[in-house]
C-alpha cells in the first residue's frame, strides 16, 4: 500500500483538490474512479467500477453485503492500489497515491467501524488529525462546537467512550479538517436510530456548506434524503446510477434477488 | 544505615540504567508492533564501538559519546527498521520472534568476529572510580550520578514526548491502527523509523552506562543477557506504559541489590540467584499481570503449511533412514559421530515443529528442558563405571517423563499468556535454569541424601544401550538416532491429522474461536506443552551423550536461540524443516569453521582470507533467520513447492535420480571426494525444479488439463479467487447436495439437502 504513482503523474501535496481546475472543456467531477479493479491478494474483488463525485454533491453507494462499498471507498482514500482503471481526484489520474498523500490532499476518509485511535483521549484523536494540515484549535472547536459531549470529554479515551460518542469523533475530523472530498464508510454501523439522525443532520449540514460526499450505506433510509444520486454495486460491480429513489426501489429487489 | 542507604542508591542506579534500556523496548514495540529481542544485543555493540572509539583509538570520551549516541544509535535503528522490520508487517508472533532474534544472533557473532573474546577489554566509569561525593557517610560515585540524572531527564523527556508533541501522540496512535494514521495524513512508516532510531539510541546509552557498573569487562553474551533482563521492567508497564516501566526497573534494581546486601554470602546460591532474579521477576510479572483478551478474528498472515498424509510421511521416514545409511558409507568415523549429534539436534527440533509449528506457542529455550533431562539421566540412569558406563533405558524413559512434567510444571502457570507472553515466560526459565540449576555445583542435603544438581560444572553422559544395540558405536548411534527422528516425525505427522491435531490448529488460528466451540484451551495447550518438553528431553539426552561431557554452555539459552531460528528458517511446520533445522545449528556451525579452519592451516597465504571467510559464514547463518521475515513457511516450504509442479515430469524426476546414484557410486568407488559430492548434489537439488519447468513447458506447452486443486479448503475465496467449479467441488467434499457419496473422510455424516435438515429441526 506504499505504492508510488503507477505511470501516472502524482499531485503535488500542496496543490489541494479543488473543483474545475483542471482542463479546459466543462469542470471535471472532484473524485472519480474509471473501470477500477482492485484484489486483495490473488483474489480481484472489484471487476471495473466506474464512479464519480461531482464538486458539491452527494453520491450515496449502496448495496448488499459483500458487493465491494468499502472496498471502493479503501480504493478511493488510497489504501488499497488499483490492479486496473483509474483514480482521478479533480481530472487528474492519481494511481497509486499513498493514503496519507490522498488526505493531504483533501480527501478526508472515515472507515468502517469506528475510525479513532481508542487508547488516545479525545483531544489527542483531535490532534492527530490535524496531520492533514488543519490547525488544532479549528479542530477542537469545530468538534465541540457541534458535539459538545466531547468537549466534557476531552481527556477521556476515545475507546472507553459510547458507540455514537466514537461516531462523533470520528464525524469531527471531517468537521475540522475542512476536506475537498468526504468518505463516510457505513456511518449508521451498530447505532441507535436516533444517533444515526444526529450524524446525517450533521452530514447535512456539510453539504449545506458545499462538501461533496461519497457515502456507502447498506441501509437507504438514513442517506437517501441527503443524496443527490445513487449508486447501486453488486458483486464488485457498479450496476446502476441514477435518482436515489429509482436506485432504492432497485435496491430493495437485489435484495430479495440475492 | 548507612549500609542500608548506599545499597538503596546502588539499587536506584541499578535500577535507572534498566529504566533506559525498557523504555526504549516500549518504544520500539508500541510503534511497530515488534518485540525487539535484539535490544541488549544492541546495547553491547554499542558499548563495543564505544569501548573500541574510546579506548582502541584513544578518542576524547565527549567525541566517542557524540558519535556513537548521536550516530551510531540512530543509524543502527534506522536501518534496522528499513531492512528488516519493516517487512515483519501481517507475520506471526513466531516470524516477528525469531527475525529479532536472528538479529541478535548476528549481533552477537558479528561482535566476536570483530572484537575477539579472549582479549579483555574494561569500560571505566565516566570520570573513573574515584571520583565520588559524599553525602552523610553515604558515598556515591560520579558515574552513578550521571546515571541518575540521565534516568530521569529520558523519563521526562519521554513523557512530554507522548504528551505534549503531535508526533509523540502519532506514535502512540501508530500500533493500533496503522492505516489509520495515514488516513490522517501521517505516515506511519516514518514514525516507526523515528522509534526505532530512538530505542536503538536508548539501547546504545544504556549499554555504555551498564557495563561500567556490572564491573566494566565487555562480554557479548554477558552484556547482551544483562540487558535482556531489562525485559522484566519494560512487563511491569505491560509493554505500554513507560512511567511503570521506569516504576518497575527501580522495583527491579533495588530488590537485586537488596538480595546481595543482605541475603547471606555464605549461601553459595545468592549470587546465582541475584544473577537469575530478574528473569524469576519477569516470571511472576508476566503471570500476575491481567492478559489481554484472546484476540476476536484470527489476524491473516503469511505463514502457509501442508500437512502431509501418515502414509505419505511413513514413506518419506523409510527414505531418509536409507539415505543416512548410504551417506555413512561415505563418512570417515569422525564425520559420523559429527553427523550423529546433528540428528539429536534435529530430535530436539522436533520439538519445536509439534509445540510451534502445529499449536503456535512459543518456547524460547527448549535446550533448557533438555537440560532437565540430562541432569535426571545422569543421576538415574547410569549404570556401570569407567568405559563400561552406559545408560540404561529406564533411566532414559524417566529423564522424557520428568522433562514433560517439568514442561507442564512451567507452562502451567503460563497457560493463560500466548505468543509474546509465553515465549517470554520460557526465556524467563532458560536463563533461570541457566544460571541457577546448572552452576549448582555446591552439595545438598536433603533427606539425608547428599547431591549437587551440576557437580564439578560438567556432567559425563555415557552412551546407551538397548539390549543388544549399544550406541557406543558410531555407526550403531547414527543410524538409532535417524530411527528415532523418522519414528517421532512420522508419530507427529500422524497426531497432526488426529483430531488432536486439528484442535491444536484451530487453537493456533483462532484461539477466541476454538474457546467458544467449547475446546478446553488449557487442557489442550498444557498437553502439546508436556509432548514438546518430552521430545527435547529426549533428544538432548542423546546429545549429551553423543557430545559425552556436557557443560552448562551446552545449554544455554542463546544455543536453544540459535536452534528455534534455523528450525524457523527451514519450515516450523514441517518434519524436515526441524531434519534441516537440527543438523544446521547442531553441527552446521561447527562444520563451517572447521573447514575454513582446515583450509586456512592447508594455505598458509591465504589464511586471514578463509578465516575471515568462515566467520562471515557465521554472522550469515543469521541472515538465514533475518530471511524469515521475507519467506516465512521457511525454505522446506519453498523447495517442497518448486518441486510440486514436478510431479507430471516423471523423466526428469528419474533422471535427476539417476544422476545422483551415479555421482554416489563415483564417490563410494572413491573416485570423487565427499566435498564435490555434497556440492553437486546441491546443485542437483536446486537445479531439477528449474529444469523440469523448461522440459515440461516444451513437451506439454498447453494441455489443457486443469491444475490439480492445491489451495487447502479452508483458504479457497481468500488465497484464490472462488469459483463455481470451486464452490461445487466443496460440496462435494461437504457432501451437500446431491453428490452423496457416503461418509465424507472426517466421518461425519452426510447431510442429504438443507431443506431436509431444517425439517428435522422443525420436527424436533
Ligand atoms: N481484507 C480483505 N481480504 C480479503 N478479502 C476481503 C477483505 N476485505 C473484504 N474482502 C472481500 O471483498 C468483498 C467486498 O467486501 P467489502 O467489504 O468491500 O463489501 P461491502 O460492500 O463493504 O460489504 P458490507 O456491506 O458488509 O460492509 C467481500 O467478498 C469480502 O469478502
Ligand atoms: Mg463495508
Amino acid at each position: 500500500m506504499t505504492g508510488q504513482a503507477a505511470g501516472g503523474h502524482e499531485m503535488d501535496a500542496t496543490s489541494g483538490l479543488s473543483p474545475g481546475t483542471a482542463d479546459a472543456g466543462g469542470p471535471e467531477p472532484l473524485l472519480e474512479l474509471v473501470a477500477a479493479r482492485a484484489a486483495y491478494g490473488p483474489i480481484e474483488v472489484l471487476h471495473g467500477v466506474d464512479l464519480k463525485v461531482e464538486a458539491g454533491s452527494v453520491l450515496a453507494l449502496l448495496g448488499p453485503n459483500g458487493g465491494g462499498k468499502s472496498t471502493t471507498m479503501k480504493v478511493c482514500a488510497g489504501l488499497l492500489p488499483l490492479t486496473g482503471g483509474d483514480l482521478r481526484f479533480a481530472g487528474r489520474r492519481v494511481n497509486g497515491i499513498s493514503a496519507q498523500d490522498a488526505a493531504r490532499l483533501g480527501v478526508c476518509s472515515i472507515p468502517e467501524g469506528r475510525g479513532i485511535f481508542a487508547n488516545l483521549s479525545v483531544r489527542e484523536n483531535l490532534w492527530v488529525a490535524t496531520g492533514t494540515g488543519a490547525r488544532m484549535e479549528e479542530m477542537e472547536e469545530a468538534a465541540y462546537s457541534r458535539f459538545p459531549i466531547l468537549g466534557k470529554r476531552r481527556n477521556q479515551l476515545a475507546g472507553s467512550m459510547s458507540g455514537g460518542e466514537q461516531q462523533m469523533l470520528a464525524l469531527s475530523r471531517a468537521l475540522g479538517s475542512n476536506p475537498a472530498v468526504l468518505l463516510l464508510d457505513e456511518l449508521s454501523m451498530g447505532l441507535a436510530p436516533m444517533i444515526v439522525t444526529q450524524m446525517y443532520d450533521t452530514v447535512a449540514q456539510l453539504v449545506a456548506e458545499g462538501l461533496s460526499i461519497l457515502v456507502a450505506e447498506q441501509f437507504a433510509r438514513a442517506v437517501l434524503p441527503i443524496a443527490d444520486t445513487a449508486a447501486l454495486m453488486l458483486h464488485g460491480r457498479v450496476v446502476s446510477v441514477g435518482r436515489p429513489d429509482e436506485i432504492e426501489e432497485q435496491l430493495s429487489s437485489s435484495y430479495l434477488g440475492g | 544505615m548507612t549500609t542500608f542507604l548506599t545499597f538503596t542508591i546502588l539499587g536506584l542506579v541499578l535500577g535507572a540504567v534498566y529504566a533506559i534500556a525498557a523504555s526504549g523496548l516500549v518504544l520500539t514495540y508500541n510503534t511497530s508492533g515488534i518485540f525487539n529481542f535484539a535490544h541488549g544485543a544492541q546495547a553491547m555493540l554499542g558499548a563495543f564501538l564505544y569501548w573500541q572509539l574510546a579506548y582502541g583509538w584513544g578518542w576524547p570520551v565527549w567525541l566517542a559519546l557524540v558519535v556513537v549516541l548521536g550516530v551510531v544509535g540512530p543509524a543502527m535503528g534506522g536501518l534496522l527498521h528499513a531492512l528488516i522490520m519493516k517487512g515483519l508487517r501481517d507475520t506471526a508472533d513466531v516470524t516477528k520472534i525469531v527475525v529479532t532474534v536472528a538479529v541478535l544472533l548476528g549481533m552477537v557473532y558479528l561482535s566476536q568476529w570483530i572484537w575477539h573474546p579472549e582479549e579483555a577489554r574494561i569500560v571505566e566509569m565516566f570520570f573513573g572510580s574515584n571520583a565520588k561525593v559524599e553525602f552523610s557517610g553515604v558515598v556515591i560515585r560520579v558515574h552513578e550520578i550521571i546515571c541518575l540524572v540521565v534516568a530521569a531527564a529520558i523519563a521526562i523527556g519521554l513523557r512530554l514526548l507522548f504528551t505534549r508533541s503531535r508526533v509523540g501522540v502519532v506514535m502512540r496512535g501508530a500500533v493500533d491502527d496503522p492505516d489509520l494514521l495515514r488516513l490522517n495524513g501521517h505516515n506511519p512508516e516514518r514514525v516507526a523509523a523515528l522509534s526505532w532510531m530512538m530505542g536503538s539510541t536508548l539501547a546504545v546509552l544504556a549499554g555504555i552506562l551498564i557495563t561500567p557498573i556490572g564491573g566494566g569487562a565487555l562480554q557479548a553474551n554477558a552484556l547482551t543477557l544483562l540487558v535482556i533482563d531489562a525485559f522484566a521492567a519494560a512487563m511491569f508497564g505491560r509493554l505500554r506504559s513507560i512511567p511503570r516501566t521506569f516504576a518497575g526497573a527501580i522495583v527491579l534494581g533495588m530488590t537485586a541489590t537488596y538480595v546481595m546486601a543482605y541475603f547471606p554470602s555464605a549461601w553459595t546460591w545468592t549470587s546465582n540467584f541475584r544473577i537469575s532474579l530478574p528473569m524469576i521477576i519477569l516470571f511472576v510479572v508476566l503471570i500476575v499481570l491481567p492478559q489481554e483478551r484472546l484476540r476476536g478474528a484470527a489476524i491473516r498472515t503469511r505463514e502457509r503449511y501442508r500437512v502431509p498424509t501418515v502414509r505419505r510421511a511413513a514413506v518419506w521416514g523409510v527414505a531418509l533412514v536409507a539415505v543416512v545409511y548410504l551417506l555413512k558409507l561415505l563418512m570417515v568415523e569422525t564425520s559420523v559421530s559429527t553427523f550423529a549429534l546433528g540428528m539429536t539436534f534435529a530430535i530436539i527440533a522436533l520439538s519445536l515443529t509439534v509445540l510451534t509449528g502445529y499449536a503456535g506457542e512459543l518456547n524460547l529455550a527448549p535446550l533448557s528442558f533438555g537440560a532437565v533431562a540430562t541432569i535426571v539421566v545422569f543421576h538415574f540412569g547410569v549404570v556401570g563405571t569407567g568405559l563400561a558406563a552406559r545408560l540404561d533405558v529406564w533411566g532414559v524413559l524417566l529423564a522424557v517423563l520428568v522433562t514433560a512434567v517439568v514442561g507442564g510444571l512451567v507452562a502451567l502457570p503460563a497457560l493463560r499468556l500466548r505468543g509474546l507472553y509465553l515465549a517470554l515466560a520460557t526465556l524467563a526459565f532458560g536463563v533461570f535454569l541457566s544460571n541457577m540449576v546448572l552452576r549448582d555445583t555446591t552439595e545438598h542435603t536433603v533427606f539425608g541424601v547428599t547431591f549437587s544438581l551440576f557437580p564439578n560444572g560438567s556432567l559425563i553422559i555415557p552412551p546407551l544401550r538397548i539390549g543388544p544395540l549399544d550406541l557406543r558405536d558410531g555407526d550403531t548411534f547414527l543410524m538409532t538416532a535417524t530411527v528415532l527422528f523418522a519414528l517421532i516425525g512420522v508419530g507427529l505427522i500422524a497426531l497432526r491429522n488426529s483430531g488432536y491435531g486439528r484442535r491444536l490448529a484451530a487453537m493456533k488460528d483462532s484461539p477466541a474461536a476454538s474457546a467458544m466451540l467449547g475446546q478446553n484451551l488449557v487442557k489442550l495447550k498444557l498437553s502439546v506443552f508436556m509432548i514438546s518438553a518430552a521430545i527435547a528431553g529426549l533428544g538432548s539426552v542423546l546429545m549429551s551423550s553423543a557430545i559425552g561431557s556436557v557443560a552448562s554452555e551446552n545449554f544455554n539459552v542463546m544455543a536453544g536461540l540459535a536452534l528455534l531460528m534455523l528450525t524457523v528458517a527451514a519450515g516450523i511446520g514441517y518434519v524436515s524443516g526441524a531434519l534441516f533445522g537440527g543438523l544446521m545449528s547442531g553441527v552446521g556451525f561447527v562444520i563451517i569453521v572447521a573447514t575454513f579452519n582446515d583450509l586456512a592451516a592447508a594455505n598458509p597465504d591465504l589464511a586471514p582470507v578463509y578465516q575471515a571467510i568462515g566467520s562471515l559464514s557465521v554472522v550469515s547463518t543469521a541472515l538465514l533467520g533475518i530471511g524469515v521475515g521475507k519467506s516465512p513457511s521457511g525454505t522446506v516450504h519453498d523447495v517442497v513447492e518448486s518441486y510440486r509442479s514436478l510431479r507430471d515430469a516423471r523423466p526428469v524426476l528419474v533422471g535427476g535420480a539417476v544422476l545422483e546414484a551415479a555421482l554416489y557410486g563415483l564417490t563410494l568407488a572413491g573416485i570423487m571426494d565427499n566435498w564435490w559430492f555434497a556440492i553437486l548434489t546441491a546443485c542437483l537439488v536446486m537445479m531439477l525444479p528449474v529444469f523440469g519447468r523448461m522440459v515440461m513447458a516444451r513437451v506439454a506447452p498447453d494441455e489443457g488439463r486443469p491444475a490439480p486443486h492445491r489451495t487447502p479448503p479452508e483458504l479457497v475465496g481468500v488465497d484464490e479467487p472462488y469459483t463455481e467449479e470451486l464452490r461445487r467441488e466443496l460440496d462435494r467434499e461437504l457432501g451437500l447436495s446431491g453428490h452423496d457419496r457416503g461418509p465424507t473422510p472426517g466421518g461425519r455424516r452426510p447431510v442429504r439437502s438443507g431443506a431436509e435438515e431444517g425439517n428435522v429441526h422443525v420436527v424436533a
